[in-house]
């Protein structure tokens, strides 16, 4: 057991001496900071839009509407009356970047609700809101009083309606809405993809290291080489552990900032697509304990790549495999976001190569029973010792191993050694 | 005869193809500078693979220290320095060794000052914080030398143990191992040099195509396998040499190269008869001299068509010098 402490402290210490260490420590939470800030940046700075509204009601309302549309601060807005050729040359003034867009409203507006938007860009979604608010808002309080209802009192009947969605979990409300866990799931997606890609790289590359150096049948004279192959993912498992605390502690104070660092007070928490989510002991516990699992896995599996290739280029060819059962697995995320109870989403949180992924993302986009956790847990523990037992088979052979990269039959003897 | 260090009873290896040792036996006894000699190829490396349990015998035993366990049971007393040398190359040379010390169960303070001392003494002092990349390669081999006695080990087993020493280096660690000796340690040392093997060992144990030729004192085999020689040197003029060597009822066997040559008496031959045939034949000899057979002589005897397979290796150019 000394030995292996010695294995693992030697693994932490001379990664947490590199300087890339550092350096993925201080741009860490800056790359997800960003990730959470930009897309809020950018959706929220959509500037003024300069449009037209053509007028061809009957009534009052096009002006009206335009009036209305020109108080907004989103919005500079002139009432152009409706004419032949006029929308021809709004087009022109579209094209020519004079104008950004434009409305036609007709007494079809009041009558069954049809407007038409032309404009240079349509996918802004603070824009169309904007509008959709404005004119249904209009053309509710103009039909009410077509009916005979007091202006006044439509004023007084009206309210804004504000949609508090939260979360229930384990019988209570988390106080966590939509967006928050969205992006929380988001979030653990992300992480634990790229965690466990690079620390798993970590640990092939630490065994090529010491397969290419011959350094490594020093140390199997040694200890085991199963001792061995566990004091380094422990090692590097800690290294790992260490730059999460280093990221937690300050991705959290970037956020807790970001007010000050956007410098715009009119972007606050409730306006964004990407919200700071709450972390709960129990999210981070089943955080931990997927990319520890993930982890094991797939730097047994990178371990086996290493000792299996006799230098960086085979290693990068053996690698894909793996690498690409870990891409599927990220990718699968993004359906799952969608619906984290449809039976793709279960059945990938219950197989062990995905579950390291997928499980922490349903956690966080919806209420899970627990005891679907357990039983993927429970696959995904027996899964490591079975890949494992398999895995240090191959190292065992592969590190004292040169020539040529074996293939999958002498893998198989490789593995049926005794 | 006290307890041998090295116990190796009937070890067999096989690799796909070809066996690499086949039913090899031998003993190491307590105290002594031991050679495992044999030609490129022969199953030197593997032997001493299998007595420190990094690759299993197929069928055989190995004992270390007349104890059980497994080579790596007993590597805190074992020194093992292999065949292909290296080290971490962005680690610094104390942290080198000092993790390497701790692998055989050495407690990292107890190894520092040993360690510095180590460095001090190969002069390498300056180099202790340095990163092992920025060393050149003797000072690597050093400092991997170093590794492999921090310990203190019962048994040092050096694979190839001068391989691309530079003559000084070489020199010191043959100070080293002489001194480790006088302490009452055992050295276990392959290699395929023939003069250094002679210069150093008390034991050998020759091997070729992983069966055991032959085995015992330096001075027993001398003995045993050298018949009586006479080496020759000649000093321009070499008369009728050629017809004289070839005399079979006195030459048994003639290694002549230019201006040198070992013969080997047949049972009837004298010496003097031989002297005198070839001053008479008008050579001119600046050395005529009655002698034990060199090792190197020995071992071509031996080995014989091996050597000659291990030359066509580009590594074995070395063998032949």
């Amino acid at each position: 057991m000394r030995k292996v402490l010695a294995v693992i402290r030697r693994e932490f210490m001379e990664r947490v001496r590199q300087r890339w260490f550092w350096v993925m420590a201080v741009l860490g939470p800056l790359f997800f900071g960003a990730l959470f800030i930009l897309p809020t940046l950018m959706m929220g700075k959509t500037g003024v839009k300069r449009i037209a509204v053509v007028d061809g009601t009957t009534s009052t309302f096009g002006a009206r509407l335009a009036v209305r549309l020109d108080a907004e601060p989103l919005f500079i807005a002139v009432r152009v009356a409706a004419g032949p050729g006029t929308i021809d040359s709004l087009r022109g003034a579209v094209d020519r970047k004079e104008l950004d867009g434009f409305l036609i409203v007709g007494d079809a507006a009041v009558d069954s609700g049809k407007v038409m938007y032309r404009a240079s860009n349509v996918s802004s979604p603070v824009t169309i809101g904007s509008l959709e608010h404005v004119i249904s808002e209009m053309v509710n309080a103009t039909r009410l009083e077509r009916e005979g209802v007091d202006p006044a009192l439509v004023t007084k009947a009206r309210i804004r309606i504000d949609l508090d969605s939260k979360k229930v979990s384990g019988g209570k409300e988390t106080g966590e809405n939509a967006a928050q866990s969205f992006s929380l799931a988001y979030f653990m997606g992300i992480i634990l993809y790229m965690a466990i890609l690079l620390y798993g790289i970590n640990v092939m590359s630490s065994v090529l290291e010491e397969k290419t150096t011959k350094i490594v049948e020093v140390l199997v004279s040694s200890l085991r080489p199963f001792q061995l192959l566990l004091g380094k993912v422990l090692g590097v498992g800690a290294v790992s552990i260490f730059q999460f605390l280093i990221w937690g502690v300050s991705t959290r104070l970037i956020l807790s900032q970001r007010r000050h660092l956007l410098g715009e007070p009119g972007l606050n928490d409730s306006g964004g697509f990407f919200q700071m989510p709450h972390v709960t002991a129990g999210t981070a516990a089943v955080f931990i304990a997927y990319f520890l699992g993930g982890f094991l896995l797939y730097s047994a599996m990178f371990a086996a790549v290493g000792a299996m290739s006799s230098n960086e280029q085979e290693a990068r060819q053996a690698q894909q495999p793996v690498v690409m059962l870990l891409v599927a697995s990220f990718i699968s995320m993004f359906a799952m976001l969608n619906d984290p109870g449809s039976t793709l989403s279960v059945t990938l949180s219950m197989i062990p190569f995905s579950a390291p992924i997928a499980m922490p993302v349903r956690w966080a986009a919806g209420n899970l029973p627990i005891g679907e956790v357990a039983l993927s847990l429970g696959i995904l523990t027996v899964s490591i010792l079975g890949v494992t037992w398999i895995a240090s088979r191959i190292y065992r052979v592969g590190i004292l191993m040169t020539g040529k990269r074996p293939n999958l039959k002498e893998l198989v003897r490789w593995v049926r050694a005794a | 005869m006290s307890q041998p260090i090295v116990a190796v009873d009937h070890i067999t290896k096989r690799f796909a193809g070809h066996t690499a040792v086949d039913s090899l036996s031998l003993a190491v006894p307590p105290g002594v500078i031991y050679g495992l000699l044999g030609p490129n190829g022969a199953g030197k490396s593997t032997t001493i693979r299998m007595i420190l349990n990094i690759y299993a015998p197929d069928s055989g035993t190995v004992r270390l220290f007349g104890e059980a366990g497994t080579g790596r049971d007993h590597s805190g007393r074992i020194g093992y320095l292999p065949e292909e040398r290296g080290l971490y190359p962005k680690m610094r040379v104390l942290d080198v060794l000092l993790f390497l010390a701790e692998l055989k169960g050495v407690d990292r303070r107890v190894a520092r000052p040993k360690a510095l001392d180590w460095l001090a003494r190969l002069g390498l002092s300056d180099w202790r914080m340095r990163k092992v990349n920025e060393l050149s390669k003797g000072m690597q081999q050093k400092v991997q030398f170093i590794s492999t006695i921090l310990h203190e080990p019962d048994l040092l087993v050096m694979d190839e143990a001068f391989s691309g020493l530079d003559p000084v280096n070489s020199q010191v660690l043959k100070d080293t191992v002489l001194e480790l000796r006088a302490r009452g340690k055992t050295i276990l040392f392959s290699t395929h040099i023939m003069e250094q093997a002679e210069k150093v060992c008390d034991h050998v144990c020759i091997i070729a195509r992983g069966k055991k030729l032959v085995d015992g004192t330096l001075s027993d085999i001398k003995r045993t396998h050298g018949g009586r020689h006479v080496l020759v040197n000649f000093d321009g003029a070499r008369g009728d040499a050629d017809r004289i060597f070839a005399d079979r009822r006195q030459v048994a066997k003639a290694d002549v190269s230019g201006q040198f040559a070992e013969l080997e008496l047949a049972a009837q031959g004298d010496a003097q008869e031989i002297l005198k045939a070839l001053v008479t034949s008008g050579a001119r000899l600046s050395r005529f001299e009655l002698a034990e057979p060199s090792l190197n002589k020995i071992f071509i005897d031996l080995v014989g068509p091996d050597a000659a397979n291990a030359i066509a290796r580009p590594d074995a150019e070395v063998a032949r010098a």
